[in-house]
């Protein structure tokens, strides 16, 4: 990996600059990819399908006919039922800290371990990866006991620092890895220059890892957002509870209402997916930015 | 620095004392009781977690194996192809198409994917309308069927995570190094092999480990769809663990299972890190 | 990297505001439960707590409306902190109930019940399942919870297809497993049913108690002695025999309850054997008439009290709890459960109209009155559920023998003995 590159100032895309191929493959290609994104796809097309149709409508025709009804009573159901903006509002709290705080920490303890050469970097990295190694049902207990000792059941802050904690553990090594694959010269040669550590970072190892950072960030979100076991149990009260928990709402012992459940997941991933777009941009810009070098 | 004490307090003192615990017999509230290594012998007595060892092997086939080969192959395609030929719009259209089960919660994908695999579901109509009658399955009810059944949500879901940590380190490879190739005559399998894989080895560690990890605790699939059955045919290590602690209150034998599935992963980790550091090492030379 | 800062910071602005302590109120009563608002429990649970308000308005009332999974997976670790509310609805059972009030994080109902006159309204029986010994299990012992309605297995059936198809509810099980013979030589499938999940362990305790006697089913409750397995192993028998005369689809293997539900309510099957949990469900289909019947034969069923009432040791307003569980025990909403198609536990049977709840309550006051309330094949040993579903499933798909199931259940069972 000798030959890695230098990011130089920015240029346009090179559209255009290789558009020979005009033969009649290309289509099959494209074709192919969206007949395989379809076939991804699906399931999700079902959940929309089914979350409009009347109970009525499903029970008789089953989940798999188009909707011969249209209704929004299921989404209206668990929007009242789950008390759905005040969940909104923890779970972008829950996810956006996690995916912030984590992806800052990653970077920082990547820099320390990866470009910092701290000693036993390795082994400490090893430590960390700990952190996606155990299973988290086993965390649960003492984590219920240490939220408890330290005040901290029932407040968001406790999964806050739980999961920004976790998620580095992920990002520390990502990173890390993909430190190892920098261009040493550079920043032998910042050093050269005088540059402080914290320059470095800031001035060198920030912009061409953004790209992966946004990714990081993105994955950490949605994580987050999805998490269901630790919220459900160190989050006791309805006030602090998350959407993804809350998604359980509609659905009792024994009977559950496909069409609301299917109503509640569209309900529920829409901020994500709202999420996801939103930061499709930056990550597509950051994809530009590092590719033109 | 901070990292390490948050580390300290989320990870290692939890995780000891979920050593601790497994030496108890406790249920999870009260007072734990000293038993010693009463669970552990139990442990290696027990055919549904050896069973549920087996299983993960076919966990790490279709969360590690699979979905990496299937990225790597729709990675470089998106950026050596599609992002040419039909724009870097097109290219990141599909990259997000492909992502987005990654988003969908647990609990709702299950409930798709009941309604997919059940025996009237989805799939066997669509076999049946291909006149393919003799290859539809009940696949979450037969235990020959149901891990396959299982393996294919799971290619499903992990496809877009590894396309994306693809997608993103194919970033900081130069596209001049793709054309030089192109001039020189390499075809796009050439560019692939050589190119492609070589810049991406970074991130295919990265993918293979966390996805081996995250196939040594699968748990959602399992819960939501098959609890570990028919007949123990599913039965997963981090399930079991799960049973243990929240639906017979053995709080002590479950962190049992879950210390001996940590510490599996762990050996399983470091020689995988090996490998990297190795791999590394070559590369310097 | 400016607009994460920017986000990071709006965030933690959020955060202070969002955890925020809540307004102090003088006297505030916390109830939780986790029933769906529209079913008949939600309904009249929530004319309960209207009445409560009524009757306290100078009390703030902050009621919580949880889910299934937080209260069985977070139960006991809320009890035992000081978040718990005042009252709230708790699972039954030895693994659940009886684990927070043998870990004295329950407060006993014994002066209450007597005081407010409970003892009047509910007979011994009804509040078996709510007492528990020093060891969490339960049938006696101090009182812990009060369940103020009832749940049981019986068939479910179409009566437009038995109708159509010349019948009349089967009395006897010969009777029933002809009638089912010609749905099968119709190209129907009798029974809806679904063997990856909880149904199917139902269908097999019926036919399993169908041999069994009180002491049998006191035996095994109460887990006393190793297990007899002869009624198991007749039960797993007569399944796989149902399964090849084409009573029940192998099919069903593969199948969860909502799969079942809606093999039933879309009339591609006659009956469908589960709880009364569906009754309301059933009731409102509108394509054809749904009734129910007993599992024909049978003196057991599947069955008990429903979920309980509970009041944490930590509470602050006992009395309060107390006299919300009084009202959710008064006619007036006992009534008002049987008139929301559910089954209360001391409804006046004359005064419910609603043609489920009537139908449902009276075929519950027949199994009460002869003993006939067989509880759950799961109960007895913590985690045998499991065992019991996956034992079932794989007697339903072929892949064990009667005998094997028998054997699998006694080990399970017996290894809970200690």
């Amino acid at each position: 990996m000798t030959d890695a590159t230098i990011p130089s100032a920015p240029a346009k895309p090179s559209a255009g600059r290789r558009s020979r191929r005009r033969g009649a493959g290309r289509w099959i290609v494209l074709g192919l990819l969206i007949l395989f994104l379809l076939l991804m796809l699906a399931p999700l097309v079902l959940a929309a399908m089914n979350a409009v149709k009347t109970a009525a409508d499903y029970a008789a025709r089953g989940p798999l006919a188009l909707p011969h009804s249209f209704t929004i009573a299921g989404l209206k159901a668990f929007w009242v039922h789950a008390n759905f903006p005040r969940k909104l509002l923890n779970s972008l709290l829950l996810s956006g800290a996690a995916a912030v705080f984590g992806t800052a920490l990653s970077l920082f303890n990547a820099y320390a371990i990866g470009i910092g050469r701290i000693r036993g970097g390795r082994a400490l990295l090893v430590l960390i990866l700990l952190g996606i190694m155990i299973p988290q049902e086993s965390l649960v207990y003492p984590l219920y006991y240490m939220a408890k000792a330290a005040g901290l059941f029932d407040s968001l802050w406790s999964v806050i620092i739980i999961f920004t904690v976790l998620q580095s553990a992920f990002g520390t090594y990502l990173l890390s890895a993909v430190m190892q694959e920098f261009p040493h010269e550079l920043l032998e040669a910042a050093r050269v220059d005088g540059a402080t550590r914290w320059q470095i970072l800031r001035l060198i190892v920030l912009p061409i890892l953004r790209p992966t950072l946004a990714v990081l960030a993105t994955f950490f979100f949605i994580w987050t957002w999805n998490e269901f076991l630790l919220p459900l149990v160190l989050l006791a009260s309805n006030d602090t509870q998350t959407i993804s928990v809350a998604m359980g709402v509609l659905s009792g012992q024994y009977v559950s209402d496909p069409t609301t459940t299917a109503a509640a997941s569209l309900l529920g991933i829409a901020p994500t997916i709202l999420f996801f777009l939103i930061f499709q941009r930056t990550l597509t810009k950051g994809v530009i930015v590092g590719a033109v070098k | 620095m901070p990292g390490l004490i948050g580390f300290l307090l989320v990870v290692a003192v939890p995780f000891a004392m979920n050593i601790g615990i497994s030496f108890t017999r406790w249920r999870g509230i009260g007072e734990p009781r000293y038993v010693g290594l009463a669970n552990y012998t139990r442990l290696l007595a027990d055919t549904a977690f050896w069973t549920s060892l087996e299983n993960t092997l076919f966990f790490v086939v279709a969360m590690a194996v699979v979905p990496t080969v299937i990225s790597l192959v729709l990675a470089s395609t998106l950026f050596d192809y599609v992002a040419n030929t039909f724009g870097q719009g097109l290219s990141s259209f599909f990259r997000a198409g492909f992502y987005l089960p990654q988003i969908l919660p647990v609990s709702a994908a299950g409930i798709l994917w009941g309604w997919i695999l059940n025996p009237h579901g989805v799939l066997n109509l669509i076999l049946g309308g291909l006149g393919m009658v003799g290859l539809q399955g009940n696949w979450l009810g037969d235990p020959g069927l149901a891990i396959y059944a299982l393996m294919a949500v799971m290619v499903w879901l992990q496809i877009g995570y590894s396309l994306v940590v693809f997608m993103s380190g194919l970033a900081r490879v130069d596209p001049s190094l793709y054309e030089a190739a192109e001039l020189d005559g390499a075809g796009s399998v050439q560019r692939f092999w050589y190119i492609t894989i070589p810049m991406l080895r970074p991130e295919i560690f990265v993918v293979g480990l966390t996805t081996t990890i995250a196939a040594l605790k699968v748990f959602a699939p399992v819960y939501v769809l098959t609890n570990g059955g028919p007949n123990f045919s599913t039965m997963v290590p981090s399930y079991y663990s799960y049973y243990q602690f929240f639906s017979t209150v053995r709080v002590g034998y479950g962190a049992a299972i879950a210390t001996a599935q940590t510490a599996i992963t762990v050996v399983l980790g470091l020689i995988f890190l090996w490998a990297q550091s190795r791999d590394e090492e070559e590369d310097m030379e | 990297m400016k607009t994460a800062m920017k986000l990071a910071l709006a965030l933690l602005a959020g955060l202070t505001v969002g955890t925020g302590p809540a307004l102090a109120a003088s006297k505030t009563f916390k109830v939780w439960w986790y029933e769906p608002a529209d079913g008949a429990l939600g309904i009249s649970w929530a004319a309960a707590l209207k009445e409560f308000k009524q009757q306290h308005p100078d009390v703030n009332v902050e009621f919580e409306l949880k889910t299934f999974n937080q209260i069985n997976q977070a139960g006991s670790l809320i009890l035992n902190s000081s978040e718990a509310p005042d009252v709230l609805e708790y699972n039954k059972g030895n693994g659940t109930a009886g684990l927070v009030a043998s870990e004295g994080l329950l407060q006993s109902l014994d002066k209450p019940f007597h005081d407010r006159g409970w003892d009047k309204i509910l007979s011994p029986s009804a509040v078996e399942l709510g007492r528990y010994d020093q060891n969490g299990i339960f049938g006696s012992g101090p009182l812990y919870g009060i369940s103020d309605y009832g749940e049981f297995v019986s068939v479910f059936y179409n009566a437009d297809m038995l109708s159509k198809a010349g019948m009349t509810v089967p009395k006897t099980l010969p009777e029933f497993e002809a009638d089912m013979d010609k749905f099968v030589a119709k190209g129907i499938t009798p029974i809806a049913e679904a063997a990856n999940d909880y149904p199917a362990q139902h269908l097999m305790y019926l036919l399993a108690l169908s041999k069994a006697d009180a002491k049998w089913v006191s035996d095994f409750e109460g887990l006393k002695g190793p297990l007899d397995t002869k009624p198991f192993v007749y039960a797993a028998q007569k399944l796989q025999d149902w399964v090849k005369k084409g009573y029940v689809s192998k099919d069903s293997t593969g199948m969860n309850a909502n799969d079942m539900i809606s093999q039933f309510t879309s009339g591609k099957s006659p009956f469908a054997i589960t709880g009364t949990w569906l009754s309301t469900a059933f009731g409102n289909i509108k394509t054809f008439h749904a009734s129910q019947f007993l599992f024909p034969g049978n003196r057991f069923a599947p069955g008990s009290t429903g979920n309980l009432w509970v009041v944490p040791k930590s509470a602050k307003h006992k009395d309060l709890a107390y006299d919300f569980i009084g009202i959710t025990l008064s006619p007036k909403i006992q009534n008002l459960m049987g008139n929301s198609g559910g089954l209360p536990i001391a409804a006046d049977p004359a005064k419910i109209t609603n043609p489920v709840g009537k139908i449902t309550t009276t075929l519950f006051n027949k199994l009460v009155a002869q003993k006939g309330l067989g509880f759950y094949p799961d109960w007895p040993v913590a985690g045998f559920y499991n065992v019991v579903l996956q034992g079932t499933q794989a007697v339903i798909g072929g892949s064990i023998t009667p005998k094997q199931f028998g054997e699998r259940l006694k080990q399970a069972y017996d290894a809970g003995l200690n």
